[in-house]
């Protein structure tokens, strides 16, 4: 069968010379890297190489990052910190979060609610991106955390932390707070597909995951500016804010991977804006068809060219994700981690109309896609929407 | 050591005429669900004593649990016709009841054989009293007990403590044979186990409408007719391919006919594999007024569409006691699993209530889907579910 992997922003096809590497490494490395013994201490030293490398690939310190298992983890460690600290009104903290977030930061923080930490919810405008204005209106002298996504992971949009952050620090200022709140953002669809520093968009944490950008799973990083309170303790391991032993095989090849990534990132970008024109123009061609938000255009200032979030109304995403799947062409409906879920919250909060929503997919390319793999979804899926759509 | 079963018949006592042939399936449907396990099964009076070697008591209970024509059942112990065995029995088991504490109980005896000295009411008597005095931490309760202690003198003296309650109805197939219209639902698997309990031989036939329901939503169909299979002793499934009627309504029914429609080639498609099988009605999930479109004269309509007879046991069940059912036959956990999104899409936001015969049946007719229903069911897919035992039971997956 024809396969046509259209699924990266769920996981991305691994860097394979890296993979296998780090295999090599796990077979050599194997000692403890909190051990004193000179294996251990070998270990050790291939970990902080890691560190240091994949500190160079977003701009950062190497005591700046802490590993983790992924993304999920990340944003679990900065949410649940809320939990160390009260504030000095003696009020519940509250912590102001985009309504767009993915579930590791969403699900999180309706948890933080049952817990006496109060979310409030900005929601972005009908173009899926989140106003800076909308998020400082909700900050206040009790605010503990800022947390927006850098790169949604089901329309693409790109948002504007620099100034979001700059306004959320201002409103905590106006209202006397005495440390402006920690601004975090789940940077995973952003590494390696957009430019991203996070010292230069006055972020004070960001979380990345490996498997996104051809490195191993269950590996991660956190980039702490500030320091925080972990709520989960252990063994000390990485300043203490992620116990647990060193995944220093996954360290390495995310190291290795996120470095490679960001080299070639303006060469993999230029080409994904020509995928993402040449999907968009496609699908103008289905009649009916459309992308998320309408009007989207193909140019990659506002949104991810690797994520394209599309409708054909009429046919359930599900369906539709279905039988691409069996003519060989992997797409999602949004989220893969939300499969299942009947609700589509991110779409919903943007005002998208139910009847969009429910015939949402999301189309993610990456740095192997190539034309003729946009073509043949476009031929497929047409093909299928004309016959398994509304009649006409 | 064997372990032995007494077990209980119900209604097949008052069917005098053919009694002996309720019996032989009754017998021969319980031997066959315990194939390959060494057991014997007796029928005397109104008991039948089933015994299996003890390491197979699981696959016995849950055959005598899922069995039709079983009304209870319990593990007894067998033993001389005398008091004083009795006696020592009674105690032996009351000890184990007491010990997994039980404070209360009561005696229920029985005598079906006339000849011996004590009548019912005296034997429970002594052996209450034997047992108050071997157990002093017991006491009697013939209102709440804890602990029930049964006692039946028959050609031998049997005795038991916990009795469990078995399907009832009827063995299977002495009702005849039927097709169940099975979906991923809740109902229609609880229609399925009623008349299936009522002695219907039932198939089971599925309408997959790929890609608008998936894979995962034809192995719950499957799953729930194992589920069935269990009662049922096996189950033959038919899945009919339905995507074309599927677009053919979209394309050319009127919007709030849609659901309507739909339900008539369905039981057009019912009535044709039930005829090609050779079997004698059609058996359906419908509820009156569960939803909007479950009406009277849309039962009327759709029924029109075969001339068996269509039976609804649920029609006048309320959902509550349909979901009670579903949960104690081990179906509701696989029916509200999320997979479907096909009744979503097709399902009209207004569905025509109350179809008017004459003038449906016109309109119906002349859209010409009788072509299309028969290239369907010429078309059906057909998998023989075996009986699946204590281990074969499906599950839902954890989520």
């Amino acid at each position: 069968m024809n396969t046509c992997y259209l699924d990266w922003a769920a996981s991305a096809p691994p860097y394979e010379d890296i993979l296998r590497a780090s295999v090599d490494l796990a077979l050599e490395r194997y000692a403890n890297t909190s051990s004193g013994h000179p294996a251990g201490k070998a270990a050790a030293a291939s970990l902080e190489e890691a560190r240091a490398l994949f500190a160079g690939a977003i701009g950062a310190a190497a005591e700046e990052i802490v590993f983790t298992s992924g993304g999920s983890e990340s944003d679990a460690i900065i949410l649940l910190s809320a939990l160390n600290r009260r504030p000095p009104s003696g009020k519940a903290f509250n912590i102001v979060l985009s309504a767009v977030e993915h579930s590791a930061v969403y699900a999180q923080a309706m948890q933080l609610a049952r817990l006496g930490v109060e979310p409030r919810l900005a929601k972005p405008g009908p173009d899926g991106i989140v106003r800076p204005e909308g998020v400082a209106a909700l900050v206040d002298a009790d605010t503990a955390i800022v947390t927006v996504m850098a790169v949604n992971n089901e329309t693409g949009a790109i948002q504007p932390l620099k100034a979001i952050g700059e306004a959320a620090r201002a409103a905590a200022a106006a209202s006397g707070a005495r440390r402006p709140p920690l601004f975090y953002s789940d940077a995973v669809q952003a590494l390696g597909k957009i430019a991203f520093k996070p010292g230069e968009l006055g972020l004070d944490a960001a979380g990345f995951s490996a498997h996104k950008l051809g490195g191993p799973r269950g590996i991660g990083a956190l980039w702490l500016k500030r320091p925080i309170e972990p709520l989960a303790c252990g063994g000390g391991q990485e300043r203490g804010i992620r116990a647990g032993t060193h995944n220093l095989a996954g360290a390495w090849a995310f190291a290795r991977a996120a470095d490679r990534a960001v080299a070639g990132l303006d060469e993999a970008r230029a080409a994904a804006i020509e995928l993402e024109r040449r999907l968009v123009e496609g699908l103008a061609r289905i009649p009916g068809a459309t992308v998320i938000p309408r009007g989207r255009r193909p140019d990659g200032a506002d949104y991810s060219p690797f994520i394209v979030s599309i409708a054909f109304p009429g046919l359930g995403g599900e369906t539709m994700e279905r039988a691409l799947g069996d003519l060989g062409v992997a797409v999602s409906t949004g989220s893969a981690c939300s499969h299942g879920a009947k609700e589509r919250r991110v779409l919903a909060a943007m005002g998208v109309s139910a009847a969009d929503s429910f015939a949402a997919i999301r189309v993610s390319t990456g740095r192997a896609t190539n034309a003729a793999e946009i073509d043949f979804f476009l031929e497929r899926a047409a093909e299928l929407y004309g016959r398994y759509g509304p009649a006409r | 050591m064997d372990s032995l079963y007494l077990i209980k018949i119900g209604e097949i006592n008052l069917k005098d005429g053919n009694q002996a042939e309720f019996v032989a399936r009754l017998k021969r449907d319980i031997k066959r669900r315990l194939r390959g396990i060494p057991s014997t099964l007796e029928a005397k009076e109104a008991r039948y004593y089933l015994s299996v070697p003890a390491e197979f008591d699981e696959y016995a209970e849950f055959a005598l649990s899922r069995t039709p024509g079983v009304n209870g059942w319990a593990k007894a112990r067998r033993c001389a016709k005398d008091m004083a065995t009795v006696r020592q029995l009674a105690i032996e088991l009351m000890r184990e009841k007491a010990s997994a504490g039980a404070k209360s109980f009561k005696v229920e005896a029985r005598r079906s054989d006339k000849s011996f000295p004590l009548g019912s009411y005296d034997i429970a008597r002594e052996l209450g009293g034997a047992v108050l005095e071997a157990l002093p931490e017991l006491r009697v309760d013939v209102h709440a007990p804890e602990a029930l202690l049964y006692v039946e003198i028959r050609e031998q003296a049997y005795v038991y403590t916990d009795g469990q309650k078995g399907v009832r109805g009827l063995p299977v197939g002495s009702g005849g044979t039927g097709l169940l219209m099975l979906s991923g639902g809740i109902d229609s698997p609880v229609a399925g186990y009623r008349m299936i309990s009522r002695g219907l031989a039932l198939e089971s036939l599925y309408f997959h409408s790929y890609p608008y329901t998936s894979q995962e939503a034809w192995n719950k169909v499957r799953d729930l007719a194992v589920v069935l299979a269990s009662f049922q002793g096996g189950m033959t499934m038919h899945t009919a391919s339905f995507t074309e009627l599927q677009l053919k309504i979209r394309k050319d029914a009127p919007e709030d006919r849609a659901t309507l429609y739909l339900r008539a080639c369905m039981v057009m498609a019912a009535d044709m594999v039930a005829k090609k099988r050779g079997l004698n009605c059609v058996v359906s999930g419908e509820s009156l007024g569960q939803v909007a479109s479950q009406t009277a004269e849309n039962m009327r309509f759709t029924g029109s569409y075969s001339d068996f007879a269509i039976l609804r046991p649920l029609a006048g069940t309320d959902k509550e006691d349909t979901v009670r059912t579903a949960r104690e036959i081990g179906s509701f956990e696989l029916s509200i699993l999320p997979y479907e999104d096909c009744c979503v899409l097709f399902s009209p936001k207004h569905p025509v209530l109350k179809a008017r015969y004459e003038s449906e049946k016109a309109a119906f007719d002349s859209l010409g889907f009788r072509e299309l229903v028969a290239a369907s069911v010429d078309a059906i897919e057909t998998i023989e579910l075996d009986y699946p035992g204590p281990k074969g039971l499906p599950k839902a997956p954890r989520r």
